[in-house]
């Protein structure tokens, strides 16, 4: 480590901070999208059925929105 | 314009005989909406029976029907076709009786034409498939069957069977693989079926077939090629059929329909031995009109009055009474739910955020630009009430993204020569080093203020809704707690800005401490929490639960910049590739080859932007939709109101 310049160490600090963001938008989508996936199904089935609810089953789909919402936050706040 | 049209309850009484006179002035007054009678056991019913049908109208359902078998037929569809001028309904009537029988017989007639036509085909078809895999076989069909002492097997094959009986055989190859054919004398026929069925042997039936396969295959192309082209001329014609009548057999459909509806009406009201009621609904600007018009349509003998609403029990028909720009924006709200007749219309609060959301989002004005030349261009193609409905939306959503475009400086992803961005600068370096990124915390600090604000207007309705629907200590409760829940995220804001400094917020961090630590602010901020903690559980402890909702709501706003910054860093990738990696190395050294990467790149650049608009239209319109539908209406819309659907019909075709 003695080897390491100040500037590479900038430069790798600000690499993990992207890698950092990377993981909380990625992660976080992934997580949403697996959240949505049975919801979404559900709801697509019941508005099939039922042309009323769709407001109500867009409401449920998109429950789980608020997880990569705070992922998106978090890689912007880490960014800039 | 924030509440639905006024709606009256009417009654109509008259007697029996008057029914016809009544159903007909009903229908061309358009506005009577009519509460169906149902039969019930209840005292006050006693007595009423369900109307039956007006006389004609058994033979004028059987005419509709037919009609629509023709229009069916040769696919005449109302929607496509502005009418050059309406027929009069008698002239019309007479028509139905004279002209539609023979219409109805031509195309009758060719009809059966056709489908005789397509089994023809169908079965010469059948027979090709049947003689293909013998195309190839140098033998007349003949020598194939017919044979008293032998058996001829025909069928794929995949290795050659070992056979220890005489036998003849000829191998041909054909597309679908290779076809052998075994004669075999009959007393020997079992053992060869089962040796072949070991060998995964798949018979062919030998077509009837005489001469050689590969001319009777020719002669029957050629002669399906004859069918073709006769169904060909049977669709011309009905084509042409199509083109002389359609505004004719559009008119009659309207006209059958209208006198449909009209004979079954009294199936909807309530009637008596010798009178009848009906119940309904209409504007109630039109109530004058409407009781004037009753009376004069039969002489008198009709009797319509006022009734007194019944809030609980009745359910009153919406229609909404808007401006002229929100219109449009009853698609959207349609699109969730009617709202109720008693709720707050917040049609005209969305036809105006819907746009500057959008605008937020795809703040371009090229991008704009071409939105706007969609929405434009797209009005000769798509007629519907609906899609005008929405071509409309997409057009103010165009105009939005202009004006944001050049509050953001943007063309393209690029920055406007000489127009310095009034809002934070959302442009990215991409491709070159330096320059000054994005100003994410003031856009971010931006959408956690069109949240608040979005919010509390929300809320704002909520009290007012809850104000005008409920009654007594539960509306006092109901009140408050849609206070306590704007008191809580206030006061979770003042708390936070008590402790850090964040741009665009008021700075209260410079205030002195007076206990624990926390300064007059943030003792502020905590009290308004813990407040509207106390009136949100007054009316329901179980909304504990939803208060996470405050912070993730607000934040929800931040898609706004995501989806907004993720469009301009398309729109730069694009930019860099297109003119920083293929057009500008080539201008530099100018070269024959190089023209051809120069187009390559101009490629680049109109695929990408276009791509990019069409992202940009389906991210900025669904995530500017879905702030409202959940962030906007969860604090105070219900919806689910009924449809205003006057009894009557608005005649393209025909005129009385």
């Amino acid at each position: 480590m003695a080897d390491m310049t100040l500037e590479m160490v900038q430069a790798s600090q600000l690499g993990m901070k992207a890698l950092g963001a990377g993981l909380a938008v990625g992660l976080t989508g992934i997580a949403t999208g697996i959240a949505e996936m049975s919801i979404g199904s559900a709801a697509v089935g019941a508005t099939a059925e039922n042309k009323d609810i769709f407001g109500l089953a867009l409401l449920f789909t998109v429950i789980p929105e608020t997880i990569v919402i705070f992922g998106l936050v978090v890689a912007l706040l880490l960014l800039f | 314009m924030f509440t639905p049209e006024d709606m009256s309850k009417v009654l109509v009484v008259a007697p029996k005989d008057q029914i016809e006179a009544v159903v007909k002035k009903l229908y061309s007054l358009n506005l009577f909406h009519i509460e169906d009678y149902v039969e019930q056991e209840e005292e006050e019913y006693e007595g009423y029976k369900i109307g039956m049908p007006l006389p004609q109208g058994s033979d004028t359902s059987r005419d509709l029907l037919k009609l629509r078998a023709v229009t069916n037929a040769i696919a005449v569809q109302g929607d496509g076709v502005s009418p050059r001028g309406r027929i009069e309904s008698s002239r019309l009537k007479s028509q139905i009786e004279q002209d539609l029988p023979s219409i109805e017989k031509e195309v009758e007639a060719l009809l059966e034409r056709r489908s005789k036509l397509e089994a023809e085909a169908k079965e010469i078809e059948q027979l090709i498939d049947s003689l293909e895999p013998f195309a190839d076989v140098p033998v007349d069909l003949d020598l194939l069957r017919g044979y008293e002492n032998l058996a001829v097997f025909a069928g794929f094959i995949s290795a050659k069977p070992e056979l220890d009986v005489p036998h003849e055989e000829l191998t041909a190859a054909s597309r679908s693989g290779s076809l052998l054919i075994l004669w075999v004398p009959a007393e020997h026929r079992n053992v060869v079926e089962r040796k072949l069925l070991d060998t995964q042997f798949q018979a062919v039936p030998i077509p009837d077939e005489s001469g050689m396969a590969q001319d009777r295959v020719h002669y029957y192309k050629g002669k399906l090629s004859d069918v073709e082209k006769e169904i060909e001329d049977v669709n011309h014609s009905l084509d042409n059929l199509k083109g002389k009548h359609q505004e004719f057999l559009l008119a009659c459909d309207e006209l059958l329909t209208a006198e449909v509806e009209m004979a079954e009406a009294p199936l909807r009201f309530a009637t008596t031995e010798n009178a009848f009621l009906a119940e309904g609904w209409i504007p109630s600007e039109d109530v004058h009109k409407f009781i004037e018009g009753m009376s004069v349509a039969t002489g008198g003998s009709a009797y319509a009055t006022e009734l007194d609403i019944d809030m609980e029990k009745d359910t009153v028909p919406v229609e909404y009474d808007n401006l002229n720009f929100a219109q449009p924006t009853e698609f959207l709200m349609d699109i969730y739910s009617r709202p109720k007749y008693t709720e707050i219309d917040p049609t005209l609060m969305v036809s105006i955020i819907f746009p500057i959301f959008f605008g937020l989002i795809l703040g371009d004005v090229c991008y704009g630009l071409l939105v706007l030349a969609l929405a434009l261009g797209l009005r000769k193609i798509i007629t519907g009430d609906e899609g005008r409905m929405l071509l409309k939306i997409l057009r103010n959503a165009g105009i939005a993204s202009i004006i944001f475009g050049f509050l953001f400086s943007e063309f393209l992803g690029f920055p406007i020569p000489g127009v310095d961005p009034l809002l934070p600068n959302r442009h990215l370096a991409i491709g070159h080093a330096g320059g000054h990124g994005p100003a994410v915390p003031e856009l971010m600090m931006m959408t956690v203020w069109i949240g608040i604000l979005h919010i509390t207007l929300g809320r704002i309705f909520g009290i007012v809704n809850h104000a005008r629907q409920d009654h007594g200590k539960h509306r006092t409760l109901a009140v408050l707690a849609n206070f306590g829940w704007l008191l809580v995220m206030y006061g979770i804001l003042v708390a936070i800005l008590s402790m850090f400094a964040l741009p665009l917020m008021p700075d209260l961090t410079g205030w002195p401490v007076v206990a624990a630590g926390l300064t007059l602010p943030a003792f502020i901020g905590l009290g308004m929490l813990i407040l509207g903690v106390l009136f949100i559980v007054r009316d329901s402890a179980l909304e504990i639960v939803e208060l996470p909702t405050i912070l993730s709501h607000v934040l929800s706003y931040a898609r706004i910049v995501g989806v907004g910054l993720s469009s301009v860093a398309i729109a730069g990738v694009v930019n860099f590739i297109a003119i920083g990696m293929f057009i500008e190395p080539q201008l530099e050294h100018f070269t024959a080859f190089g023209v051809v990467i120069i187009i390559v790149g101009v490629v680049v650049f109109l695929v990408g932007h276009i791509f990019n608009t069409i992202l940009g239209m389906l991210g900025g319109g669904l995530q500017s939709m879905r702030l409202h539908y959940v962030e906007f209406f969860t604090k105070f819309y219900k919806g689910g109101g009924k449809k205003y659907n006057p009894f009557g019909m608005i005649k393209k075709f025909s005129e009385d």
